[in-house]
């Protein structure tokens, strides 16, 4: 017999299983996989989260985000609220605002999972396109900067996550450009 | 077969089209006014050096400025008016993405000019890191930000309008590389000698563009960073490089969009059609890395660059234009060869511009050689190249275009007096700014420099003369197109 596990009781698990005090020491205890993989995936489940949303709920939400821009800007403001260094810091050595993380970068992916699709493909590209420089100019500040952004980790943890900023950056643009160059579709870019 | 048939133009409504010309009209109507503008600025500083007119050395700075970044900004905005124009006959374009471009760009001249004539910035269009934060007290921190950030928003308005180009030429042609014409190339497909060149160039300024302004968004923010958190230092290096990356292919891919009408208006004129073909699309695909590979020839002064990116920068520069000038060139003197044409103000000038953009490289050229360039660089032998590239190459394209669209090149009459009179002195006032530009470079006069010494003078004094042809027959351009292109109706 095969076990039939819905994906909303999926999602629950890993979100459980990132909360887990171990699991959030672990990937919090170096920059690169607190940026690179704890935030990520709290935003990848947010963003499944979304769009399995129930129709009733969906429906609800709908006249309150008109062509996905009220959720776009909402996913804007919490994305640029955790790139500031100090609030990254702030969430390793308080409690509550890393309550507060746990919560709203979720959200941010409900929001993006939900808007995203709505959004004109125009404003998709120019959003694409704002996060793909954001990757380049952090990498390089990462990389040049003189001084530790977050008290939290060290200079070294620091230029690693750059030089990965900037290899993950290369890495889209070369997808990107043999996606819209010769249709060659090596991942969803 | 009709001259200029093509394969399935795209059908709008007739609310669309009467909307899409004004967007138009107004790009050219605004780009050319910034020209002027610019072309005074630059007779202002001829006659400063000239002694002729006495401004303070800090004016003077923000007047080069203001000349350097303007002149690219009314040359993007301009041949982008060129470029939508036709290539919206073979695509679904959105007349809202181009218009919010246009404002956007409005929005940013603003700031720029805000930053240069009440900040006093006067850092020139390179923003070379770290000259814009250490003024001495020249302009403050925040000026030289707002130049930069009105330089941003301009790119972020062009990045949009490039993905509009890239969203119809996909949903058309399924990839860019079929839009420019390679699955012909490569055999993949039976060569269509009517595939649109207009699409052909409008995929390569695509992406060359594309590649340009996101280095520059890049480059730009990192500059902003250092000026409001100096202890970041980025690798001076590194920004020239970006920079000029930006720079360079920006101003290049703006002849690329102007040629369009090259494409589309000589067969009307002569009643021969432009076929495209495999060297056609070999020379475009070729360009679109020449292009962006040449920009090393403004580094070529920096002994801490990698030697192979000098050599690749010579060797790119040596050849970089030439397939597309080739193509280009030699299809316009065939289409013109015994054809018969009128040569109304439009022809003429759309034939002038071949002349200025082959005859403009060759400066150029000259300059790309490591041994010649020690000597040259600094001097104003390179504003002489690019006078003679913009001057008689790009700005015939575009004037030219503006005199179509006036409807001159479907009318009967002759050629008014006024025209005669501009198109001579701005022919003679351009080739002779950028030969005595050339002749000063020989002379090895420094370029950017507001005092002259007793023995330049007279150089300048000539270049004033030469300027003010320009701005004479330019002012004679524009009376015309404010006349006539506002009633125009669109021609057939």
């Amino acid at each position: 017999m095969r076990l039939k596990i819905k994906p909303e009781w999926l999602l629950l698990a890993a979100f459980i299983i990132l909360t887990l005090p171990p699991m959030q020491r672990f990937l919090e205890q170096s920059m690169v996989t607190h940026m690179l993989v704890q935030l990520p995936a709290l935003t990848v489940i947010g963003w499944i989260f979304g769009r399995t949303l129930p129709e009733s709920w969906s429906n609800k939400i709908a006249p309150w985000n008109r062509w996905g821009i009220t959720g776009m800007a909402l996913a804007i403001v919490i994305m640029t609220y955790w790139m500031l260094p100090r609030a990254l810091d702030a969430a390793v050595s308080e409690w509550y605002v890393e309550l507060g993380k746990f919560i709203t970068v979720p959200a941010m992916g409900i929001a993006l999972g939900v808007s995203w699709p709505q959004l004109n493909p125009i404003a998709q590209g120019v959003l694409k396109l704002e996060f793909w420089a954001t990757f380049m100019r952090l990498g390089w500040l990462y990389l040049d900067l003189p001084d530790r952004l977050c008290a939290n980790y060290l200079l070294s943890d620091q230029r690693v996550l750059g030089q990965l900023l900037l290899l993950i950056g290369s890495a889209w643009a070369i997808a990107w450009t043999l996606r819209v160059m010769f249709g060659t579709k090596i991942i969803n870019t | 077969m009709s001259a200029t048939e093509v394969n399935g133009k795209i059908e709008y409504s007739d609310p669309e089209n009467r909307n899409a010309l004004i967007a138009v009209k107004s790009h050219l109507i605004a780009g050319f006014l910034v020209f002027l503008l610019m072309m005074i600025a630059g007779f202002t500083m001829r006659a400063a050096q000239g002694t002729w007119l006495e401004i303070g050395a800090d004016l003077f700075y923000q007047i080069m400025t203001v000349h350097g970044v303007g002149v690219v900004g009314a040359a993007m905005i301009t041949s982008t008016g060129v470029q939508w124009y036709f290539l919206r006959q073979y695509v679904r374009l959105s007349n809202g993405i181009f218009w919010t471009n246009f404002f956007i760009f409005l929005t940013g001249v603003v700031l720029i000019l805000g930053s240069i004539f009440v900040g006093k910035y006067g850092g020139a269009w390179t923003f070379l890191f770290p000259l814009p934060a250490i003024s001495m007290g020249a302009w403050s921190n925040g000026a030289a930000a707002l130049f930069q950030a009105g330089l941003l928003i301009i790119g972020v308005g062009f990045l949009i309008l490039y993905l509009d180009f890239g969203r119809a030429i996909l949903a058309r042609y399924g990839s860019l590389a079929r839009a420019l014409g390679l699955t012909q190339l490569f055999g993949k497909e039976p060569v269509d000698y009517k595939h649109p060149a207009a699409v052909v160039a409008s995929t390569m300024v695509l992406i060359v563009n594309f590649m340009g302004i996101a280095a520059g968004a890049v480059v730009l923010v990192m500059g902003l960073i250092n000026l409001f958190y100096p202890e970041f230092k980025p690798d001076a290096l590194l920004m020239k490089n970006l920079i000029y990356f930006f720079g360079h292919v920006v101003i290049n891919a703006t002849i690329y969009a102007s040629v369009i009408a090259v494409y589309e208006l000589l067969p009307r004129y002569t009643g021969r059609p432009w076929k495209t073909n495999k060297p056609f699309y070999a020379a475009w695909f070729a360009i679109v890395f020449m292009v962006m590979g040449v920009y090393p020839h403004h580094l070529m002064m920096d002994f801490a660059m990698p030697n192979w990116a000098l050599v690749v920068g010579q060797v790119l520069s040596f050849g970089s234009g030439i397939p597309v000038m080739v193509v280009t060139g030699y299809g316009a003197l065939m289409i013109v060869y015994r054809s018969g044409i009128k040569w109304t103000t439009s022809a003429k000038l759309l034939f002038l511009s071949m002349f200025g953009w082959w005859a403009g490289v060759i400066p150029a050229i000259l300059d790309a050689m490591v041994t010649v360039n020690r000597a040259f660089h600094n001097t104003l032998w390179v504003p002489g190249h690019f006078h003679f590239y913009l001057l008689l190459g790009l700005l015939p394209m575009l004037i030219g275009f503006a005199y179509f669209l006036a409807g001159e090149g479907d009318s009967k009459e002759q050629p008014k007096a006024t025209d005669k009179l501009g198109f001579y002195a701005y022919l003679i006032g351009a080739f002779m700014t950028s030969m005595v530009f050339l002749a000063s470079g020989a002379s090895s006069i420094p370029r950017r420099w507001a005092a002259h010494m007793p023995e330049w003078v007279s150089f300048a004094q000539v270049g004033t003369v030469a300027a003010a042809l320009v701005v004479l027959g330019m002012l004679l351009f524009i009376i015309r197109a404010l006349v006539s292109l506002p009633g125009a109706s669109n021609p057939r």
